[in-house]
């Protein structure tokens, strides 16, 4: 999927319809786990929220108030993951790794602020499951936007 | 009561892009005063929301995305307007906008009994060309980011401070507000609008309430300078990388806008 990913440089018409409609963004009604990651240097945060059936990801959203990067990646990997199983989305943060591993050090904070998103809902998700009350399972990112000297917004 | 106020919400935005994308600058200037006076419209049902001790959030159901011709984009804002009709109440306020809306209607069934307005609509179509400008592929790239970056960001900022605005008692937060909220306005108009001319136009995505509900207004105001502060970096940048003297002396003017934008946040903070 991101074999063609190249951000902001070369923008391909994928990446421009995930900025002008991106996948799966908003709050998700019908959810049984929320993650929240959050960069607090910034404020930055990005919230998700699965739906999982047994080992299934039903349904999946997120929300950010990030940049243009973490809506394109929230797009791409909520769409990625979606249908598919937990294994499958494991190994797509991994692989989304691998395959982002040519963007900028800015760019990669936000690949993890989305990916930390999730790992926080599956935690909630763990944490609800063993009888704990807890609204969302929050992360704070230990990299911030800003110390890559990034000028988000 | 808060259906009501988020589907003016989603009228307020649709009228809104709708007069970015009509090509046609008298239709684009009449339905940008509409979208202004619905605007107004979701201010007084919100005040109405919390004198009544209730409350409204942003959520949005619909959005505003590809359109083919003008009458496509009439015909859907037609019908978002009358379906909100039948919500308003019956009392002074409800009839004021009742009577608002039809006359929008009036105006909209003007512009559809005439075929000849019924233009082909170019801002949805992905292009990236500003057709009497010659802007090297690196410069669009680099417009095309900044305007999806500021058109959000403005989008929040209206909705953020007039979520503020209608909570506060203090009258110099208040005028602040009110200031902030109008200057926001004008930079969503005049990022949407070039959106629209080089077919990128898209409806901001949705505001969380994590973004709008805020529990520490001096950190909230912290955050934002800083984002002021880097929104006129990237403006400069903008300006230097596009080698075109209209549009760089419109960014050099964006960015002296946002250095009074600090000052009136930084007057929140005293």
């Amino acid at each position: 999927m991101f074999e063609n990913v190249k951000m902001p440089d070369g923008m391909n018409p994928e990446i421009l319809e995930h900025l002008m409609n991106p996948k799966n963004y908003g709050k998700l009604e019908n959810h049984n786990c929320v993650g929240v990651a959050v960069d607090e240097k910034t404020g930055e945060y990005v919230i998700f929220y699965t739906l999982l059936d047994g080992e299934i990801i039903k349904d999946v959203s997120y929300a950010t108030n990030g940049c243009q990067d973490t809506v394109v990646i929230g797009s791409m990997f909520t769409d990625m993951i979606k249908n598919n199983n937990l294994e499958y989305a494991n190994g797509a943060v991994q692989k989304m790794h691998e395959k982002l591993g040519d963007l900028s050090p800015q760019q990669q904070i936000c690949a993890d602020i989305v990916f930390s998103a999730f790992i926080a809902s599956m935690k909630n998700f763990e944490n609800l499951s063993n009888g704990k009350e807890e609204e969302m399972h929050l992360f704070k990112m230990k990299d911030s936007c800003e110390s890559t000297g990034k000028e988000n917004e | 009561m808060n259906k009501l106020y988020q589907k003016k919400h989603e009228l307020w935005l649709n009228i809104t892009f709708s007069s970015f994308a009509i090509n046609d600058e008298e239709i684009k200037s009449r339905l940008y005063d509409f979208s202004m006076i619905a605007f107004r419209h979701m201010k007084w049902l919100g005040s109405e929301v919390l004198n009544e001790n209730g409350n409204y959030n942003y959520d949005r159901d619909k959005i505003f995305y590809k359109k083919e011709t003008v009458f496509e984009v009439l015909e859907t804002l037609k019908d978002e307007i009358l379906e909100i009709q039948t919500s308003y109440r019956d009392n002074t306020l409800g009839d004021r906008i009742e009577t608002d809306d039809n006359y929008l209607l009036e105006y909209i069934s003007q512009i559809l009994n005439e075929t000849s307005n019924n233009q082909t609509v170019t801002a949805f179509n992905m292009k990236r060309k500003w057709l009497d400008k010659n802007l090297a592929q690196d410069q669009i790239d680099a417009l095309t980011i900044f305007l999806f970056e500021e058109s959000y960001k403005e989008y929040e900022l209206i909705l953020v401070y007039a979520y503020m605005q209608a909570r506060t008692t203090n009258t110099l937060e208040f005028n602040i507000f009110q200031d902030l909220v109008d200057e926001s306005h004008f930079h969503l108009k005049s990022f949407g609008n070039m959106m629209a001319k080089i077919g990128i136009l898209a409806m901001p995505r949705e505001l969380h309430e994590l973004t709008y509900i805020v529990d520490d207004l001096e950190k909230f105001i912290v955050d934002g300078i800083a984002e002021e502060e880097a929104a006129k970096i990237m403006c400069k940048e903008l300006s230097d990388a596009i080698k075109d003297e209209e549009l760089s002396k419109f960014f050099d003017f964006i960015n002296y806008q946002e250095n009074y934008h600090i000052e009136l946040m930084q007057k929140l903070l005293k």
